[in-house]
């Protein structure tokens, strides 16, 4: 059974004429890394609060057609309720999502599995886990608040892996991290879909996701123009129609390619590994 | 020192209100006040004492003009009374808002099985103050690098208010939308919350709300029987 699914999804935000989503229709299978990206008002970040069943209980708005997380609906209240503690939503502001009542990173890390109920000793030894993975175990005693934006990302996402979820909807999560950052966070995220758990990315920054994301879909427009293996759309040329941005390599293939006729190829390498076995 | 139980402070700043009410005015409230300001400076939260000032010093100007200058003599120490009970209960409202621990209010709300719902409606309304500080500042400096001038006449300032005030009154809808969603990803309101810290009353606790309630009983008794 698919951990995601989308039936014919639309979705309008209030006041607005453009619908932001629109007839999307997918499944996703846990234990995949799912990478959404597109121009900026794809609808990548729509769909991922959507799932979480955030949109439109706080954004306001309409859905059309239907939606499946982890086999519960998460429009429906009881459907929220089953999914309370299984789903971490991550967005790219971390500051907008410290519950701004712990004092302490540790305190701020054990803040959503003690909202669970769930047994203190158990919530304490999760949390030291969930630190040392983001390696912020060194920063347990400082305020939340003190923090640079990197370190406040890292320590909402520890928060996250507290809760020890079935599904992480990630919205352009590495945009307050550094290089170092991301290479965690990427690996965290390759430990949890290894774990089983279902992995949604939204992200338009192609050179971090194309090395460790297994499928891609893109977006234009609330509509699903794309969906395949990262290294295969990524490397077509045709991806510039879409609004979607590729790799840097990529790009460099590609104005290579208008330059020298002898660099035309019916796909761009991607990465620095596919550009060496091509051209050195 | 061993921090007092999350709810004390607040029955504290209750019985200084009571008994800014109930002592014989005006010489009792101002030993009240007088007895709170020597805590807050014991304390060393000489913060706390200085904002109390700046807040109260308007309050003083306004009772000493109403009530001193145009009715002389009574209005006087009328005046002195109504500043003193303002002073002492603003003060001790200060040292309890400093002796706040937000995390540790969750934990004893939860430790006494109440609504984790119902205890962060409170947080949320004693950490509004700080928040809308902190976004008043921000929103100040953005609009001086855009070139709005804040300070100067009494002109320029008005001008200024819209600029700053759209934007605060807009943030803050839409931080309350963040705030709700990030605590909503994070469980609040589905179980019955863990106390990560069981915090329960110490002889402190006891020992400084006895004083406390045998002053308001003291007051009480004097005012029925006097």
């Amino acid at each position: 059974m698919s951990a995601f699914t989308a039936t014919a999804v639309g979705f309008r935000y209030g006041n607005t004429e453009r619908a932001a989503l629109s007839d999307v229709t997918l499944s996703l299978d846990a234990a995949v890394v799912t990478w959404f990206t597109g121009a900026p008002g794809a609808g990548t970040s729509t769909l991922l609060l959507l799932a979480a069943g955030l949109a439109p209980l706080h954004t306001g708005g309409s859905v059309s057609g239907s939606a499946s997380l982890l086999g519960e609906n998460p429009q429906s209240t009881k459907g929220r309720r089953c999914l309370a503690g299984r789903v971490a939503y991550v967005s790219a502001d971390p500051a907008s999502q410290l519950s701004g009542i712990a004092e302490t990173v540790r305190r701020e890390v054990a803040f959503a599995p003690a909202n669970l109920g769930r047994p203190r000793e158990q919530i304490l030894a999760v949390a030291e886990r969930a630190m040392a993975r983001m390696e912020i175990a060194h920063l347990a005693e400082r305020a939340p608040a003190s923090l640079s934006g990197g370190e406040q990302q890292r320590a909402v996402i520890a928060s996250m892996l507290a809760l020890e979820p079935d599904a992480w909807l990630l919205d352009e999560p590495g945009s307050a991290l550094d290089a170092r950052g991301r290479e965690t966070l990427a690996s965290v995220m390759r430990e949890e879909a290894k774990r089983g758990a279902l992995v949604m990315v939204a992200s338009e920054d192609a050179d971090w996701l194309a090395g460790w994301a297994d499928r891609l879909i893109i977006m234009k427009e609330g509509r699903v123009m794309g969906d395949g293996v990262p290294a295969t759309l990524l490397a077509d040329p045709s991806l510039g129609e879409t609004g979607a941005g590729s790799t840097a390599v990529a790009t460099f293939a590609r104005a290579l390619a208008e330059r020298d006729a002898r660099f035309a190829a019916a796909t761009y390498p991607v990465t620095v590994q596919d550009a060496l076995e091509r051209w050195a | 020192m061993t921090p007092l139980h999350p709810f004390t402070p607040f029955l504290l700043v209750l019985a200084t209100a009571l008994l800014a009410v109930l002592l014989p005015a005006p010489w009792g409230p101002v030993v009240l006040a007088l007895v709170v300001l020597v805590i807050a400076l014991l304390l060393g939260a000489f913060r706390q004492v200085g904002a109390a000032l700046l807040l109260t010093l308007p309050l003083w100007i306004f009772l000493l003009i109403l009530h001193g200058a145009m009715r002389g003599g009574e209005g006087w120490l009328a005046a002195i009374a109504q500043g003193s009970r303002l002073t002492g209960i603003i003060l001790a409202s200060l040292l309890a808002y400093r002796a706040f621990q937000p995390s540790r209010f969750l934990d004893a709300a939860a430790t006494r099985g109440w609504s984790s719902s119902a205890a962060l409606l409170v947080l949320a309304t004693l950490q509004a103050a700080p928040r809308l500080r902190a976004r008043v500042t921000r929103i100040l400096e953005a609009q001086r690098s855009r070139g709005l001038r804040v300070r100067g006449r009494a002109l320029g300032r008005a001008r200024a208010l819209v600029p700053v005030t759209l934007p605060l009154i807009l943030q803050t809808l839409g931080e309350v939308d963040a705030r709700a969603m990030a605590l909503d990803t994070r469980g609040v309101g589905t179980a019955r919350r863990t106390a990560l810290e069981v915090v329960r009353m110490r002889g402190l606790d006891w020992g400084s709300l006895l004083v406390a309630a045998s002053a308001v009983v003291a007051a009480l008794a004097w005012r029925v029987l006097a």
